[in-house]
This record gives C-alpha cells, sequence and structure tokens, in this order.
C-alpha cells in the first residue's frame, strides 16, 4: 500500500508541477460554468414561464437544473479525461523513468494502481471544482442533497472508466499527443454508441447500451445507485486497469 | 554475487544475447566492455529485472531475477544509460521518491537521502530541478539514486558515456570507491577505461561473451604479436625450417595441406612486418607462393572496433560546460 500511495503522490504532484493540472482544471471549470450558465438561463425561463401559467406542474430543481449539469459532465470528461492519463506511461516511457519503476522492487499491480490512483485525485478535484458551481444552488434554492451524492459517486465510477481505457492507451506509445489522440477517439466511440442504441434494432440496442459507458450513469444522475450498474462500472475499471498491466507486460517481453 | 547461465535474448529475430555466462565475486568491479550493439544494455536490463531473458537463468545477490524479482530488486541499484531522471522533480525531491519505492523504511530515508548525496557530491544542486542539470549533474544524480537503498549489487550502464575528461576521472574513482561494499557491473565501449578501473573483464560481441580475464592478460594476448597466413606450393621440400630463421618470426605453424600446396601460420614480434622476408625466401627458395595475408584474431578485430582514445566524445565532452 505503501508503494501505491508513493507513486500515486508521485503522479498527483506531476500534474502541478508542470502547467498541464492547471490547464486541465482551467479548462474543465471553464466548460462546466459555461454548461452551467446556460443551464441556469433555460431553468430561470423555464420556472418563470411555469410560475406566470401558474399550472400544477412546477420545475424542480434537481430535476431540471442540477441532473441535466451534471449529465454534462460525461461530455466534459471526453475532452478533459486524455489530457489526464495521456502522460501516465507515456512520458515514462519518453524519459526512460519507466526503467526506475520497472527495476524498483515494487509490483506492476501497485505501480497501476498508483497511477490510476493519482489520476483519479485529479479528476476527484475537478468534480470538487463542480460543488463550487452546485452550492450556489443551495444558497439561492432549497434542492435536495441526497440524489447528488449517487450523481457524484455515478461521475467518479464513470470517469474511472474513462481513466483506466486512457492509462491502458497511454501504456501503448512514447508520444503523448498520440496518446491524447486516440484516447479521445476511443472516449467519443463510447459516447457515440449510446446515441446509436436508439437508432438501431432492439438486441442491437440492448448490446450497444450495454456497452456505452454513459448510458451507466442514467442512475446514477437520478441519485439511484444500482448494483447492476456500479458492478457494471467496477468490472469495466478492473478490465482496463488488466489491459494496462498486460501491455506493460507485453513491452517487457519485447524489450 | 552474480551469476549469469546461459543467458539468451531474443527481440523477434534480432539475438541481441546469445548464451552469455559469467560469475562476478562479493565485492569485484566487473568490466562490461564491447563495442556499440554489442547487447551490453540488454544483458543489464535482463539482471536488473527490466525485461526476462528468452533462455537461461541469473542470479543476483542470491536471488534468482526470474523467480524471486523483488528480492533481487531489492538488493540491486541500477543506473541505466540515460539517468532515469523526472524533469519536473528537484534532486531532493527526486531521491526522496526513488528511496520510498526502493523501499528505505520512513526513518532512515532522510539519512540515505543525505548519505548519497554527500557520496556523490551533489549537494549544491540538490533543490535545483533535474530538468536543469548539466550532464555531469544528471549522471551523478543517476548513480545517487542507484545507491539509495545501499544495495549489494550495483549495475552501471556506461557510467561515464558523454562526460568531459574531468568528469569520467570523478565518476571512475567514486565507481572504485564503491567497490567493496558493492558489488559492480559496469558497461563501457572504452577500453582503457576496464584497466583503469575494472579487476576483470568480460568482453561481448555481437551478444556473445568473446574473452573473460583480468584486464593485464587481455593487453598481454593482444598486445603480443602478429600473424600472417602463407600458403605455399614447396614440392618435395619442408618449408618451415626455413621459414623459422627469418628475422623476427616467432613461431611456424601447419595448419592445412592439400597434396603439394602447404599453409602455414606464421606469428610474429609486434612491429616487425616480416611480409617483405617471407615472400623473398618463398621466391628465392623456388617455391611457389600462392598466397599470403595477415590474420586478425577475432578478439583483435574486436579490440579495433572498440574505442582506444579516451578522448572519444569530444563534442559531447566540449559541449557541456565544465560545471558539471
Ligand atoms: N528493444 C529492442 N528491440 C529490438 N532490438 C533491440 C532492442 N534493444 C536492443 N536491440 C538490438 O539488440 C542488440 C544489442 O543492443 P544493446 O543491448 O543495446 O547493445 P549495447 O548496449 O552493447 O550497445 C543491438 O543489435 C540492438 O539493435
Ligand atoms: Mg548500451
Amino acid at each position: 500500500m505503501g508503494n501505491i500511495l508513493a507513486i500515486a503522490q508521485k503522479e498527483l504532484k506531476s500534474y502541478f508541477s508542470s502547467p498541464i493540472g492547471y490547464v486541465l482544471i482551467g479548462f474543465w471549470a471553464f466548460l462546466f460554468g459555461w454548461f452551467y450558465i446556460n443551464i441556469l438561463a433555460y431553468f430561470a425561463r423555464a420556472s418563470m414561464q411555469m410560475a406566470g401559467m401558474g399550472g400544477p406542474q412546477s420545475v424542480n430543481i434537481n430535476q431540471d437544473m442540477i441532473r441535466p449539469l451534471l449529465y454534462n459532465v460525461t461530455i466534459l470528461v471526453l475532452f478533459v479525461l486524455p489530457g489526464v492519463t495521456m502522460r501516465t506511461y507515456s512520458e515514462e516511457k519518453r524519459s526512460g523513468t519507466i526503467e526506475l519503476l520497472l527495476t524498483s522492487p515494487i509490483t506492476d499491480f501497485q505501480i497501476i494502481m498508483g497511477k490510476f490512483l493519482g489520476a483519479m485525485a485529479l479528476y476527484a478535484l475537478m468534480l470538487v471544482v463542480t460543488w463550487i458551481h452546485v452550492g450556489v444552488l443551495f444558497i439561492y434554492g432549497h434542492p435536495e442533497w441526497k440524489p447528488l451524492v449517487g450523481a457524484y459517486v455515478g461521475l467518479l465510477l464513470l470517469g474511472g472508466c474513462f481513466i483506466s481505457i486512457g492509462m491502458f492507451i497511454s501504456s501503448l506509445t512514447k508520444n503523448q499527443v498520440v496518446s491524447f489522440m486516440v484516447t479521445f477517439s476511443i472516449f467519443l466511440f463510447f459516447w457515440i454508441i449510446s446515441w446509436i442504441s436508439s437508432s438501431v434494432g432492439p438486441t442491437a440496442a440492448s448490446v450497444v447500451t450495454y456497452l456505452s459507458i454513459v448510458d451507466h450513469y442514467d442512475d446514477f444522475g437520478k441519485g439511484v445507485i444500482d448494483t447492476t450498474h456500479l458492478i457494471y462500472y467496477l468490472s469495466f475499471i478492473t478490465f482496463g486497469l488488466f489491459m494496462t498491466a498486460k501491455s506493460v507486460d507485453s513491452e517487457r517481453w519485447r524489450g | 554475487m552474480i551469476e549469469v547461465q546461459h543467458l539468451t535474448k531474443r527481440y523477434g529475430r534480432v539475438t541481441a544475447v546469445d548464451d552469455v555466462s559469467f560469475r562476478v565475486e562479493r565485492g569485484e568491479i566487473l568490466g562490461f566492455l564491447g563495442p556499440n550493439g554489442a547487447g551490453k544494455t540488454t544483458t543489464m536490463r535482463i539482471l536488473t529485472g527490466y525485461m526476462p531473458a528468452t533462455e537461461g537463468k541469473a542470479i543476483v545477490a542470491g536471488f534468482d531475477v526470474f523467480d524471486q524479482p523483488l528480492d533481487a530488486k531489492r538488493r540491486t541499484g541500477y543506473l541505466p544509460e540515460t539517468p532515469p531522471l523526472y524533469p519536473d522533480m528537484t534532486v531532493l525531491e527526486y531521491l526522496e521518491f526513488v528511496a520510498k519505492i526502493k523501499g528505505v523504511a520512513g526513518p532512515e530515508r532522510k539519512q540515505r537521502v543525505n548519505a548519497v548525496i554527500e557520496r556523490t557530491r551533489i549537494g549544491d544542486m540538490s533543490s535545483r530541478l533535474c530538468s536543469k542539470l548539466s550532464k555531469g549533474y544528471r549522471q551523478r544524480v543517476g548513480l545517487a539514486q542507484s545507491l539509495i537503498h545501499n544495495p549489494d549489487v550495483l549495475i552501471l550502464d556506461e557510467p561515464t558515456a558523454g562526460l568531459d575528461p574531468k568528469q569520467i576521472i570523478e565518476t571512475r574513482e567514486l565507481v572504485k570507491e564503491l567497490a567493496g561494499d558493492h558489488t559492480v557491473i559496469l558497461s563501457t565501449h572504452i577500453l582503457p577505461e576496464v584497466s583503469q578501473t575494472c579487476q576483470r573483464v568480460v568482453i561481448i560481441n555481437k551478444g556473445r561473451v568473446v574473452a573473460v580475464d583480468t584486464p593485464d592478460n587481455l593487453t598481454a594476448r593482444l598486445g603480443g604479436s602478429q600473424t600472417i597466413y602463407l600458403q605455399v606450393d614447396a614440392g618435395e621440400s619442408d618449408p618451415s625450417v626455413v621459414l623459422g630463421t627469418i628475422a623476427g618470426v616467432m613461431r611456424v605453424v601447419e595448419t592445412d595441406r592439400h597434396e603439394e600446396r602447404v599453409g602455414y601460420e606464421v606469428e610474429s614480434e609486434q612491429g616487425h612486418d616480416i611480409r617483405r622476408d617471407l615472400a623473398r625466401t618463398v621466391v628465392t627458395s623456388g617455391w611457389g607462393l600462392l598466397e599470403l595475408r595477415p590474420m586478425r584474431l577475432s578478439l583483435e578485430e574486436i579490440f579495433l572496433s572498440l574505442t582506444t582514445e579516451e578522448t572519444d566524445a569530444p563534442a559531447a565532452a566540449g559541449g557541456e560546460t565544465a560545471n558539471g
């Protein structure tokens, strides 16, 4: 465990000892802010209309504001997480520090977990940034906080899936830019298949929906922590990290 | 302390290391000498557990590097060809990180970091970013890193490559100091380096071990003589006696014979070019001169491809200022 934490700490620090960590968080905050303002404007208009009509239905801040807002995080990760994972292995391979790690008395598993936790910590920090925006809603409105727990757990796990894929891609190349591009394309693919699912036949749709990382977030977004989706995410992350381990190991054999 | 048995490593179809075996005793400095592409780095990477061998076995500090990698790695310090530094860390941060992952216990860490900083004389640089270090200091920090967990075995891949002459001397002195406490393997493609630093030398070429000896014995074996291959058609007579009387000839050995044609290896003293005398003797004796050519020992050929000059890398030495 000490080794995992040592690596995780090193990874997290490395984001902030170069501009990359600040750029990523800045970009994240900017995009999230943009979504926030748009959704807020829409929400304000809608609630005023509703109030004006005086109908039985009224808008709900959880359902009509926070939920779509956090759903947009699933788009944000598409752009930001490839930047978080692109360095994990590529940079170690390029600079030769991978030789230090692989000849130290630590296991591949510890290195992978350390890197994963380091990336997750940065991502968690990004999610914390969104609390500022959400917190404002608590000052001016009365949202329920319980569904938020589910939503954030879901977002964390969803990000974990993307991060595990990103690390796998990073382990395949020395080049950070290539790592970013390929990771982004794959994320895009996972995103797109959730749109496809609505336009194909029922059997294909169920397969596609199953594959889609984003579709599994729906229930979390409603505040429901469903074990099926929980297990799906955890298995996905395990699989991604397993692929990374395989890739690091086969690199060893090839040299 | 280190035992390598029939190590073979193939990259696809390329055989980088081919059935290499050698031993290193405790406290010894072994030089691993060979031209570029000989397989030095590959062998060292196998010994440090960076990559597995295709065949064979390696035991480091009593542990098989394949079966008990963690135990072996705990006792091995490694300086790769390029020092594995993290550009964004300061020297101190870097050494603390390495101490952690090399398994140095928390309470001892500070003391170990200070000890290696002192030993490698990098105190002035401890708060500098690794990316801002000169070549010489990068190498020293790399060396400090390899010593941090006080390993039994030190594996140094070309520790003097790219350094200026002053830095080279300092590094050699340091390595010599380290022997005794540590068992050292160091690789180099520079011939004089091994005679100055090492007690024993393994010469490797194209992945194969071609000689294992002390530096002095090797020099003697190489510098002593020159051999010429001669083929004559001497009819009934025996030329070897006559050839032996030529000035400078030390030995004449018959190597092949096809009816009238006889081949000899004629060994002469170093610095004596006997080819003209040989040819004249053959012709004046009325024999047919069929072939006459200098022979090279395989070892000598390898030595010729090694760098024999100390000032091998003027570009690297000149490019770096002497402050490092
Ligand atoms: N990763 C690799 N993939 C394929 N061939 C390699 C690899 N690394 C080294 N080689 C080849 O193996 C041989 C030995 O290389 P190396 O061990 O680096 O030699 P040295 O360190 O003595 O210069 C060379 O022919 C080199 O081209
Ligand atoms: Mg090499």
